[in-house]
């Protein structure tokens, strides 16, 4: 983790002291204003055996903003970087089988195996620094991949179990039931176990239809996870945001 | 165009191989996983002649709780205990050793029965008595609240064993403790509502005191916990979704009660809370002290227990004993209270267990619907019930 922020600063000051030290190369400089849509937030890094189908989920309607500029180095390649704005969020109800949660509450929590439903709800608004390389197929056409790193302004991260039961610590220990309603459900929160540091893959493309405007799509998948390394109330979950969008090009 | 063409494959390509790898281990759900729990549910006893063998007929299915791991069959004091193949159902996919339906030889004491999950990986050890009975009819009952001890398994709270007529130790006195760890997972042994109090009247007594609920009660707008302790069963499984309904109220009781006394202090908290939290001006908390006798079998012969709803209103009441309001002292004070009858006694339906008794104490009289003072704290000690033949 910290390696990789050396790494991302590495390349950005050594991409900023080419630039500043070859003004030629700063004018090839291309700048975008983008404007896109966002689905995502978070995914499981795997799909277990626990999780026996989704009740429902909604991506949420999110977007995002940014302004971005490519840095011609050489023949087809470019360094591409910015700084985005994104809004995520999600809305999953799941069907569960003997999953391992925790309910927590102030100083206060409940742990065991839960068989049942579970709805988990989250909002995040990140900034992120995208780093990546660019190939240019054509004028038109563009490729890039890269890292990128967010950092969160605002996270939250809820849920409920709900109509199901919960066996206190382990499959053997007392059997709790939940109902639907609040009071009667195992309610979490888990909005201060989140990172507010994210890092990991940023694959794009663009396609510049007219000599201001294009389209491009983004998708960016957190290595890191989205909870602290010390938190196991949940299993493990990374960010994970695509969007599509409109870009207009300024310079 | 050529060359665009071909970019544009190979970009979607790509892009494709990118999505598809970070997609790849998401898209599909796994095989079902194996049940990890391992309970005997309900345990059947079939016999070819149910009436010589259980006072009632309800008698031969016992429903066990998730919190149980002893399960007792009282049979007629004759019954031939010695082949008998009880039934259980288990969790789904689990399996039991020795087998369902083996025949056994219950006379020589308990049999022992080991559940394993489906996966394997879990295993509860049950207990299973099949107790000839004889029904004796008691002049005085003792409760002095002596033997308590820390709830084996978590070792978190107070659990306390009645003295039954033969010296033996029972487990027929219940709390909502094992409810209070489920808000108050953090609390010591002796921050839960119901406690032991080393000097009371006489020997140890039992303290209850009405008790926050923390940070999940105050979410679940169940903001308090009255102490309580009554005799019955507690049922865990149902504390957070139908709280009424998780206190059991009442045992099989096979004498005629007559008198109800004890001693008591008793020190209502400084500010009574309603639903919300907020507190009601003016309000004093009032505590709980009353015994009731009923019919444990309702007209169409299913077997009936009293909950925190309608112990004190169910039609099945034959008889109460309530101290009413409950005067704040903190000197130990004697009550002496008579059952009132609202029927006569069926002595043949008194012999065949058909009758429950349930003693019941709280720190907060409105605990039921989290309203009371939180500090509120009722201690009882040397807790008689006098019975009486009838002439």
């Amino acid at each position: 983790m910290i390696n990789i922020k050396h790494t991302i600063a590495i390349i950005v000051i050594a991409a900023l002291t080419a630039v500043s030290g070859n003004a030629s190369v700063l004018d090839s400089v291309n700048v975008d204003a983008r404007l896109g849509y966002v689905v995502g937030g978070t995914i499981p890094t795997h799909m277990g055996r626990e999780i026996r189908g989704i009740n429902r989920f909604d991506p949420g309607l999110n977007f995002m903003v940014s302004l971005e500029g490519s840095l011609p180095l050489k023949s087809n390649w470019s360094i591409h970087t910015g700084l985005r704005y994104e809004l995520g969020s999600m809305d999953v109800d799941s069907r569960v089988k003997n999953y391992d949660i925790e309910v927590v509450r102030g100083d206060e929590s409940l742990a065991g195996i839960f068989t049942g439903n579970v709805r988990i709800r989250t909002t995040q608004r990140r900034i992120t620094l995208p780093i990546q390389a660019q190939y240019d197929f054509s004028p038109q056409f563009k490729l890039r991949g890269g890292l990128f790193l967010g950092w969160l302004t605002n996270r939250r991260f809820w849920g409920w179990a709900y109509d199901g039961y919960l066996r206190e610590g382990t499959p053997v220990g007392a059997k709790i039931e939940m109902g639907t309603e609040p009071g009667d459900r195992g309610d979490f929160d888990f909005d201060k176990n989140m990172r507010h540091m994210q890092w990991g893959l940023d694959v794009g493309a663009d396609w510049q239809f007219t000599r201001r405007w294009g389209l491009f799509a983004e998708l960016t998948y957190g290595f890191s996870g989205l909870f602290k390394s010390d938190f196991h109330s949940v299993q493990t979950l990374r960010p994970m945001y695509g969007s599509l969008g409109i870009s207009y090009r300024i310079k | 165009m050529d060359k665009i063409s071909y970019s544009l494959k190979h970009y979607f390509t790509v892009v494709a191989i990118a999505v598809a790898m970070m997609l790849l281990n998401t898209s599909c759900f796994g095989d079902e996983p194996d049940g990890c729990e391992a309970d005997i549910e309900t345990a059947t006893l079939h016999v070819a002649n149910p009436e010589a063998y259980f006072f009632q007929p309800t008698d031969s299915i016992q429903v066990v709780l998730s919190t149980d791991s002893v399960i007792t069959f009282a049979v007629r004091g004759d019954a031939d205990v010695r082949a008998l193949s009880p039934v259980f159902t288990l969790s789904p996919g689990a399996t039991v050793n020795p087998a369902s339906g083996s025949t056994h030889d219950f006379s020589q004491g308990p049999v022992f029965y080991t559940v394993t999950s489906q996966d394997g990986k879990w295993q509860r050890r049950y207990r299973v008595n099949v107790v000839p009975t004889l029904i004796t009819v008691a002049d005085t009952l003792r409760f002095d609240f002596e033997h308590f001890e820390l709830e084996p398994a978590s070792q978190r709270y107070y659990i306390w064993h009645n003295t039954r007529p033969d010296g033996s130790l029972g487990n027929d006195w219940a709390t909502a403790n094992t409810g209070y760890r489920i808000s108050m997972s953090s609390a010591l042994p002796d921050a839960y509502p119901t406690t032991p109090l080393l000097n009371g009247y006489d020997g140890a007594a039992v303290c209850l005191r009405t008790s926050d609920t923390g940070p999940f009660g105050k979410m679940a707008n169940k903001r308090l916990a009255a102490g309580n302790m009554f005799l019955g069963t507690f049922d865990i499984s149902i504390a957070m979704s139908d709280h009424l309904h998780a206190t059991r109220f009442g045992i099989p009781f096979t004498s005629r009660p007559g008198r109800f006394t004890g001693y008591y202090t008793y020190e209502p908290g400084p500010s009574v809370q309603d639903f919300y939290g907020n507190p009601i001006a003016g309000r004093t908390d009032s505590a709980d002290v009353y015994a009731v006798f009923y019919r444990n079998h309702d007209a169409d012969g299913n077997e009936v227990v009293l909950y925190g709803d309608n112990v004190l209103t169910s039609d099945l009441i034959v008889a109460v004993a309530d101290m009413g309001y409950v005067t704040p002292t903190t000197q130990w004070t004697a009550w002496d209270v008579e059952f009132v009858y609202k029927e006569e006694v069926d002595e043949q339906l008194l012999a065949n267990r058909g009758y429950s008794l349930a003693i019941v104490f709280s720190s907060s009289s409105a605990g039921g619907e989290f309203i009371g003072a939180i500090g509120s704290r009722l201690c009882v000690d040397k807790v008689r019930l006098i019975c009486t033949r009838e002439e």
